[in-house]
């Protein structure tokens, strides 16, 4: 479909979009239902408006009553002094700003949780997303067996649940068992004698990356890959006979026809990586019991969970959704100017 | 002449390199769980990630003495209900927002987006207070409806593009026929919208049976813990048994891992692109 056909619907709420092979072209939908009599095509009409919010109602009562109930809880939550007692009794007093302000005159959050969440989110985001696309352009010159042996080791390193596959880098690492500390005290990077890789900050989220990179460059790989194979072959062997290497044809042919798909994996690896938890949480001293590790996610749930402050956690936690809807609010403006969603 | 195949030499190479490198990167964390697994000295600190003999006493000491059997049936249990409510309620979204052209149409995309950007973690507090408030602490209905919600929003964001792929002359065609609006959603979207689905289940799957930190919240009863949480028994005070704790992960890991290769075809091959050409 064209964007022209697209947009002229746009603007026109009435009917389904697709009533016609262009759909927002007039004659042909009275064409189309002119072979119904005039009171079915009412009815017809009126089930037809009302069918989108027929399909969208199971689903948004859903959504409302686990997210978007729980977001306002959260909010109410923030600006109230929730503690041990309040969890029993029910009750909680109003403490206005008093959270936040603890949060943010706190040390822990400029100097610890918030560039141990930011940094660490936009390294991985650009290794994922550089990785994944470097992954798909392989696979796209692959043929056969070798393609399907390689896509089949992509979704078993997919399928590593965050858990699972998080252990298994701890026992890479560990000072004692550990056949990558091993390696890197071959190469004399690290001295086990002297130190233990989970409690320096660096080494910390260096693992922490690597794990959280492995665990999400096959998506990239797969959904980059199945873009790559809509591109016009006529496309490619143009660009090839006018003489561009391979380089300058990913970059002004595959790029440019991929730029929706890059844009959704983007925006996605940044949600994803932006709040990851688990990861951390379960990486030694990640739940909380090495302070300087913290990030926003993980500094939250210890502050309620683990010391039954909640209005405090709920205040982290509200900080961290609007530094993510902060985000996501300038991909989403970058999006729709590109193109009708 | 030459030039041409010494170029396509190198590019063989260059491939073939490649290729090492990423089936290495991908499968080496899956090979040292399964051979630590394996492995009779997994415990004694050797440095080795290949496995030194060969017993099952990791597996057999995870099913008798971990409780992991229970755990297994919890997950399942989760996991299949949150695949089967999810997709039938992201199916009919995704098709409202795909098929039809209603004044909120946007609104409500965005909404579903951002939706989609609240950190589960932000939501743990609330979600906690109200299931406890709700009774549904201690029950795996609690988990299920929280990964449902958890699930639907990327769901319905994927199976949007898949619905709006299936030509719309395909859909013209059965109205013509005289086919209800409801034939044609289930004889003609819904089988070519298959793999969306595939796709959206996986997902689901995955959020359910991996999720970690709702099934450590929710539940205080070690009877009701799913598999993610059960491993944490193996890390005592004294150390890890690592041996127990990659004999679990692989029991976690494989069929997930199996399921995963099988669908992979599906995923990755479009049968859409298939009933357009033909």
């Amino acid at each position: 479909m064209s964007k022209a056909a697209v947009r002229s619907t746009g603007t026109d709420p009435s009917g389904p979009e697709q009533s016609g092979p262009d759909g927002g072209d007039p004659p042909r939908r009275s064409r189309r239902t002119g072979i119904r009599t005039g009171a079915r095509q009412a009815d017809h009409l009126a089930i037809t408006r009302r069918r989108p919010w027929l399909l969208l109602t199971p689903a948004f009562i859903v959504l409302g009553v686990l997210l978007l109930w729980p977001m306002i809880r959260v909010v109410t939550l923030s600006f109230q002094d929730f503690g041990l007692r309040e969890l029993v009794r029910g009750d909680a007093e109003l403490v206005g700003l008093d959270n936040f302000t603890r949060v943010l005159t706190d040390r822990l959050l400029w100097q610890v949780a918030l560039p141990n969440t930011l940094v660490f989110a936009a390294v991985c985001v650009v290794l994922t997303v550089g990785i994944g696309t470097l992954v798909a352009l392989l696979l796209n010159q692959m043929t056969g067996v070798w393609r399907s042996l390689l896509l089949t080791a992509i979704m078993a390193a997919w399928a590593i649940p965050a858990v699972t596959g998080t252990y298994v880098w701890i026992y890479l690492f560990d000072a004692r068992s550990g056949f990558l500390t091993g390696v890197l005290e071959y190469v004399g990077l690290v001295d086990t004698a002297t130190t233990n890789l989970f409690t320096e900050r660096l080494w910390f989220f260096a693992i922490a990356t690597l794990n959280v990179v492995h665990h999400g460059f096959p998506f990239v790989a797969v959904t980059v890959l199945a873009g790559l194979m809509t591109v016009p072959k006529e496309l490619m062997e143009a660009a090839e006979i006018d003489g561009a290497g391979p380089v300058k044809r990913f970059f002004f042919v595959t790029a440019p026809v991929l730029k929706p798909v890059f844009a959704v994996v983007t925006i996605l690896s940044t949600i994803w990586d932006f709040k990851v938890f688990t990861q951390i949480y379960l990486m030694p001293g990640g739940d909380g019991a090495n302070r300087e590790v913290l990030n926003l996610g993980t500094w939250s749930y210890v502050s309620a969970m683990g010391q039954n402050q909640y209005g405090l956690g709920a205040a982290i936690a509200v900080l961290l959704t609007l530094l993510l809807l902060a985000v996501t609010v300038v991909y989403l403006r970058t999006l729709f100017k590109e193109e009708e969603l | 002449m030459s030039r041409r195949n010494a170029r396509r030499t190198r590019r063989r190479l260059w491939l073939a390199l490649g290729f090492v490198v990423v089936l290495v990167f991908s499968v080496f964390p899956v090979f040292v769980m399964l051979s630590t697994a394996v492995d009779p000295s997994a415990n004694s600190g050797s440095r080795n990630v290949l496995p030194t003999g060969f017993t099952l006493d990791h597996f057999r000491f995870v099913l008798d003495e971990g409780n992991f059997l229970t755990y297994l049936r919890n997950s399942v249990l989760v996991a299949l209900a949150t695949v089967l409510a999810s997709s039938v309620l992201a199916l009919f979204a995704a098709v409202a927002v795909a098929r039809f052209r209603f004044r909120m149409r946007i609104p409500v995309l965005m909404l579903i987006l951002t939706i989609q950007m609240v950190p589960m973690e932000a939501l743990v507090i609330p979600l906690f207070l109200q299931a406890k408030t709700l009774g549904l602490l201690d029950q795996l209905l609690g988990l299920v409806v929280v990964y449902v919600a958890f699930s639907l929003p990327f769901a319905i964001w994927t199976l949007r593009g898949f619905v709006a792929a299936v030509p719309v002359e395909l859909e013209e065609a059965a109205a013509l026929d005289g086919a209800s609006w409801w034939q044609m959603f289930w004889r003609i979207l819904f089988p070519l919208v298959a793999p969306g689905l595939v796709a959206t289940s996986i997902f689901s799957f995955i959020v359910a049976w991996n999720e970690f930190i709702f099934a450590l919240t929710f539940m205080s009863d070690s009877d009701l813990y799913t598999v993610a949480v059960g491993l944490r028994q193996f890390f005592t005070r004294n150390g890890a048994n690592w041996g127990a704790v990659m004999a679990g992960s692989a029991i976690i890991t494989v069929p997930v891992m199996i399921f995963f290769v099988a669908v992979q075809r599906k995923l990755t091959s479009g049968l859409i692109a298939g009933a357009t050409k033909g």
